[in-house]
């Protein structure tokens, strides 16, 4: 089991360099600078010498390769270099950052498990009945909303209609705040879990194996126990696994409707304005993030099931 | 010619701001202000900054030497309490406020505002602040490191300053009342610990930065104005985005709201909201800028052809919804050297049929105008002028582009035409600038305008000492760029900031109307529990 | 026993108003989406005229909103294509050829797959600049991984079969048994994992929208439509709910098709990719 862990955690560092690579090769490319954004605003009339200074000064002069050898070296000692915009470390901008995206990940994921897991068994108890459908159909609207809309709705309605909740921000940490970002990006998770929760159900269901249980004489409930429950349960973990891999990816535009002041807000934020080092820096965090995750899922699938490690 | 920013000011604070002068201010309270645009605060290092975002927080933390002054149109001394030009304009002395002190409690001096100066031009520093020293006495030995201080800027004791120009600048109160520009403690901006805590001469203390979403101040109790400031503490919290800030001023989160035209006219319409709206024609001018060294825009003509094309009224009125001055020239209302009797570009797609077939194109033009996202001065305009421009012949087509990369490519000269907002105010002379032929297309030329008469007008302006006169020249300066088109002026920002009936003191800040002196506002007893 | 499909038929209809609206633009409006602007019908509410009401700049929401689904669906289309060529062409090639060009392809698709889409298409944004072809790249470009995956894995288990060995021994070319005996194999979960592709990519298109990188105006991209109205919603709601309302019909449209045909071609496809 060690050996496997270790196996699979090597495995994420070619991928991590390749997503290294790939980014900094966009983003060598991309037109604008930080120094023409900040004259975005047409305030700042242009200054060719402080532009030229700034570049100068970030090292943009240097020519690519040696930036990328800085920038590599960099990464082995943990050093993602410094922000544009801050003049601080690219590493405690995003710390800064991260424990607001953690926090409403994981609100969001508990929102989309606590509500999407019972629907899926409810779901999955008359297959064909009116409730499966008007349920599995549901979840496929929650999948075919635009994040953005349903957010701006929810904000109307609990925020301005009802006066329920606060609209936007974080509030200093608050959790009435937390509600109504989490729920727009927990809609996805929730839907994709009530129909991976149905579908386990009711593949297992049908599977040689419960049918044997049966008919060694084991009892329905115990049918149901040992083996519906922890099978179904393998898959419901993975969703969430890898839901919650990528939900800092897909939290960016929420985060960003309702200015929750994480890291895909960051990101967006320094995309702009061509701050560098931090999109680079918050993209490997994201990917960080999705690859141990995975890593995590897989490990734990293996222990549930051995023969995965051979594959 | 004050008078007529003056009257301005006054029309606009008495229809708007009126109600409260009524009521003595009362101390106490929080009040929840808004910056509204777009990203997250960069940094608590305001010298490091030109961003409008980062001086919401910084205009409470800190003070510059001079400050602008919302009622008169002009920036006026505020860290001193005399100012003394020599005869040539080159040497100024000042008498700095004794009673100032840090929110450490050291007191302000001389040296502290060297040592602000010396950090903000230090070119290694790549300070955005840095050209406003470019004048000064001594900036270039200081530049290439033969020496270690800035000869211009001399002590003359702890609160006496003498700050010495190779070149008279019309106002050094211009840039030195920028928020960039501000005060520093001697030494601080070495010490770490001072970015995330800074301490500065304004009338708040710092006391939290969440980053990406807000930055709390406190009342500093010994601020060197009797009485001020009047509120106990604000929150300065991020809101970019219009919908949001709309739900959330509507909801009584925050306290101010600076909207955009859509949520103009729905606050006039408001009953309750229409009440407490503050106007103020700002420094900034739209316009579709041409580029004049490449045909067809190289002819006079065909420029003018454009703007007779454009039915800018309809334009107002429908989708800017009044929210702007219908342009003239490059100078905007609230210049002294406005001229009031100039007329905008007439609406005549006949006439600009005409112009452009005598102007050798009887087919029309083709033209690529690049723009951004924004509603005021991007695409939305560029499509609505899209079919008015094609029933005279000229197919204009967007290319949609970002913010940043708008800012790259203009002052390259990489584009037919452009659309953008720029300011274009307060220092009338160093904006007109921007017309002179001598002056490069990466600092602000970027039609490159050329006319031997502006180079005239303009050159003498520069060296007229009379500031009525100089302004008359500029007046005539601005009418010549006017005539010739380099841009079709669109309009001039009107600013709208909406308020909470409980808000009081705020200010028609011309430069930027969401950027408030907060030591001057304060909220009545009717504000929410919240606030008190 | 063959239950009614209901996700198939419920799916397929609603795409199918989708492409009627998209195709018969022309005939079901007589106004054009872009040039006929006139401001001084601007925010007009729905009435017999304007059956959706009008924009800010006063143009008909209907007509925009049909002339829309040519985009919304070329966008879906076109991505999903280069999307499935991408990754069957290196999924086949791969399984086929084996060796380092199967590592290269394998590391690649672990790459793609660890950037989360949205991002990657915004990275690619910000450097073709907003626009309809760029969006055509950027969506094409990010989300070939699983077709890939499933391209892959289905030549390794296909390529050792008898008539795979008989087509080589009949002197047949490597490209030639990959795109006449494996790729037909393939076709049906191919089909599922576009359609739902398209669906995704509608909702990735208003995303890149909204967070100002996406098909830029006057050209009337939901996204854009939606993104632009959202300011009206207390004024001229309608502006923002009908191209809302379109985006959903549509996603949801093809999202049940695909389930639908995962259903019809490979029931055992369902807890996999669910």
């Amino acid at each position: 089991m060690l050996r496997f862990t270790i196996r699979r955690l090597l495995q994420v560092i070619p991928t991590l360099f390749a997503v290294a690579l790939l980014i900094f090769v966009i983003f060598s490319v991309v037109p604008g600078s930080f120094a023409s954004s900040l004259m975005a605003d047409g305030r700042t009339a242009a200054d060719p010498e402080m532009m030229a200074r700034l570049n100068e000064q970030f090292g943009l002069d240097k020519p690519l390769y040696v930036r990328f050898a800085d920038y590599i070296t960099g990464l082995a000692r943990f050093d993602l270099g410094t922000s544009f915009r801050t003049r601080e470390p690219v590493l405690d901008v995003i710390n800064a950052r991260i424990w607001a995206s953690l926090e409403l990940a994981i609100a969001a994921m508990v929102f989309a498990i606590v509500v999407g897991v019972p629907l899926g068994f409810i779901a999955a108890l008359r297959p064909g009945s009116l409730l499966d459908s008007v349920t599995m159909i549901g979840a496929v609207s929650g999948l075919s909303l635009p994040q953005f809309w349903l957010g701006l709705l929810l904000m109307y309605f609990f925020a301005l209609v009802l006066g329920w909740l606060p609209s936007f921000g974080y509030g200093g940490g608050s959790w009435r705040y937390l509600i109504l970002p989490a729920i727009t990006l927990g809609v996805t998770p929730l839907a994709l879990l009530a129909r991976t929760t149905r579908a386990g159900v009711l593949e297992i269901a049908n599977e040689d194996f419960i049918r044997t249980a049966r008919s060694k004489g084991m009892s329905e409930a115990r049918v149901v126990r040992w083996h519906l429950v922890r099978n179904v349960m393998v898959l419901v973990v993975t969703t969430i696994g890898l839901q919650f891999g990528s939900m800092m990816g897909q939290a960016v535009v929420i985060e960003k409707l309702f200015s929750w002041p994480g890291i895909g807000s960051l990101l967006v934020d320094s995309v702009s304005i061509r701050d560098t080092p931090v999109v680079q820096g918050t993209i490997l965090v994201i990917v960080v993030w999705f690859l141990l995750i995975n890593t995590f899922v897989d490990i734990i699938y293996a222990a549930i099931d051995p023969r995965i490690k051979q594959t | 010619m004050m008078l007529k920013t003056l009257t301005l000011a006054a029309a606009l604070l008495a229809g708007t701001a009126g109600a409260a002068l009524a009521q003595d201010p009362q101390p106490g309270g929080t009040l929840n202000f808004v910056a509204p645009y777009g990203s997250s605060f960069g940094t608590l290092d305001i010298h490091t900054s030109p961003s409008t975002q980062d001086e919401f927080p910084a205009k409470a933390i800190h003070r510059s030497l001079y400050q602008w002054n919302s009622e008169e149109g002009k920036p006026e001394p505020e860290l001193a309490t005399e100012v003394t030009a020599s005869d040539d304009r080159l040497t100024y002395t000042y008498k700095l406020r004794e009673n100032a002190v840090f929110h450490d409690g050291t007191p302000f001096t001389a040296d502290d505002v060297i040592y602000s100066y010396e950090r903000i031009a230090e070119p290694a520093n790549a300070y955005p602040g840095a050209r406003y020293f470019a004048d000064v006495a001594g900036i270039d030995e200081f530049n290439s490191g033969s020496a270690e201080h800035i000869s211009g800027l001399r002590k003359i004791d702890d609160h006496t300053l003498e700050i010495t120009y190779t070149v008279a600048p019309t106002d050094p109160g211009y840039a030195l009342m920028q928020t960039n520009s501000a005060i520093y403690p001697s030494g601080a901006g070495e010490d770490p610990g001072f970015i995330q805590n800074p301490i500065g001469l304004g009338p708040f203390k710092f006391v939290e930065n969440v980053p990406g979403s807000r930055v709390v101040v406190e009342k500093f109790d010994d601020f060197y104005e009797d009485g001020k400031p009047y509120l106990d503490r604000i929150n300065v919290v991020l809101l970019g985005d219009a919908s949001a800030r709309d739900v959330a001023f509507r909801n009584q989160e925050i306290d101010v709201s600076v909207l955009g035209p859509t949520q103009y006219v729905a606050y006039q319409a408001d009953p309750e909201l229409s009440q407490n709206l503050l106007e103020v024609a700002e420094v900034y001018t739209r316009h579709v800028g041409f580029d004049n060294t490449k045909p067809p825009f190289d002819n006079k003509d065909v420029r003018q052809a454009f703007g007779h094309a454009i039915n800018n009224e309809l334009i107002l009125d429908k989708l800017v919804k009044n929210k702007a001055y219908p342009a003239t020239g490059w100078l905007p209302i609230s210049s002294p050297a406005y001229d009031e009797a100039a007329e905008p570009t007439t609406y005549d797609p006949e006439l600009a049929k005409q112009m452009l077939a005598d102007a050798g194109y009887p087919d029309g033009i083709d033209v690529a105008i690049t723009a951004t996202q924004n509603e005021s001065w991007g695409l939305t305009i560029v499509e609505a002028i899209i079919p008015m421009l094609r029933d005279a012949g000229i197919r204009a087509t967007a290319v949609p582009v970002e913010a940043s990369v708008l800012a790259e490519i203009v002052p390259a000269g990489d584009f037919e035409a452009f659309m953008w907002s720029n300011l274009s105010g307060p220092d009338d002379y160093e904006v007109m600038k921007c017309y002179y032929s001598k002056t490069p297309r990466s600092s602000c030329a970027y039609q490159q305008f050329s006319d031997p008469e502006f180079d005239a007008l303009f050159e003498q302006a520069g060296a007229e000492m009379d500031p009525e006169k100089k302004t008359d020249l500029l007046r005539q300066a601005n009418n010549v760029v006017q005539e010739g088109a380099p841009s079709w002026f669109f309009n001039y920002n009107k600013a709208v900031m909406a308020y909470q009936p409980w808000v009081h003191g705020l200010q028609a800040n011309a430069t930027e109307l969401a950027i408030q002196n907060y030591e001057d506002l304060w909220i009545d007893e009717t504000a929410p529990d919240s606030r008190r | 026993m063959k239950r009614f499909n209901l996700n198939l038929w419920l799916g397929g209809a609603l795409v199918a108003l989708v492409v009627v609206g998209a195709v018969f633009a022309p005939l079901l409006t007589s106004l054009d989406p872009v040039f006929d602007a006139n401001l001084m019908y601007a925010e007009e509410p729905p009435d017999a005229q304007f059956w959706f009401g009008t924009d800010e700049q006063g143009r008909d929401v209907y007509t925009r909103v049909l002339y829309g689904a040519r985009i919304s669906l070329t966008v879906g289309i076109v991505s999903q294509i280069i999307n499935s060529v991408i990754g069957l062409s290196l999924g086949i090639s791969a399984a086929y050829w084996g060796g380092w060009w199967d590592d290269l392809v394998n590391g690649l698709t672990n790459t793609m797959l660890a950037i989360p889409s949205l991002i990657f298409a915004l990275a690619i944004m910000a450097i073709l600049g907003p626009g309809l072809p760029s969006l055509l790249i950027a969506l094409g470009l990010t989300n070939w991984s699983w077709t890939c995956r499933i391209a892959r894995s289905s030549t390794l288990s296909l390529k050792g079969l008898g008539y795979v060995q008989a087509a080589r021994t009949l002197g047949y070319g490597d490209i030639r048994i990959m795109a006449t005996q494996l790729l037909p194999n393939m076709i049906g979960p191919i089909l599922v994992i576009s359609t739902l592709g398209i669906g995704a990519a509608v909702l990735a298109e208003a995303a890149l929208s909204f967070l100002g990188l996406g098909i830029r105006p006057p050209f009337p991209s939901w996204g854009s439509m939606l993104t632009g109205a959202r300011e009206l919603i207390v004024i001229a709601p309608w502006a923002a709910v009908f191209p809302g309302l379109a985006i959903f019909v549509t996603v949801l449209g093809f999202n049940l098709l695909g389930d639908g045909l995962r259903d019809l071609l490979d029931p055992h496809m369902r807890s996999r990719t669910a």
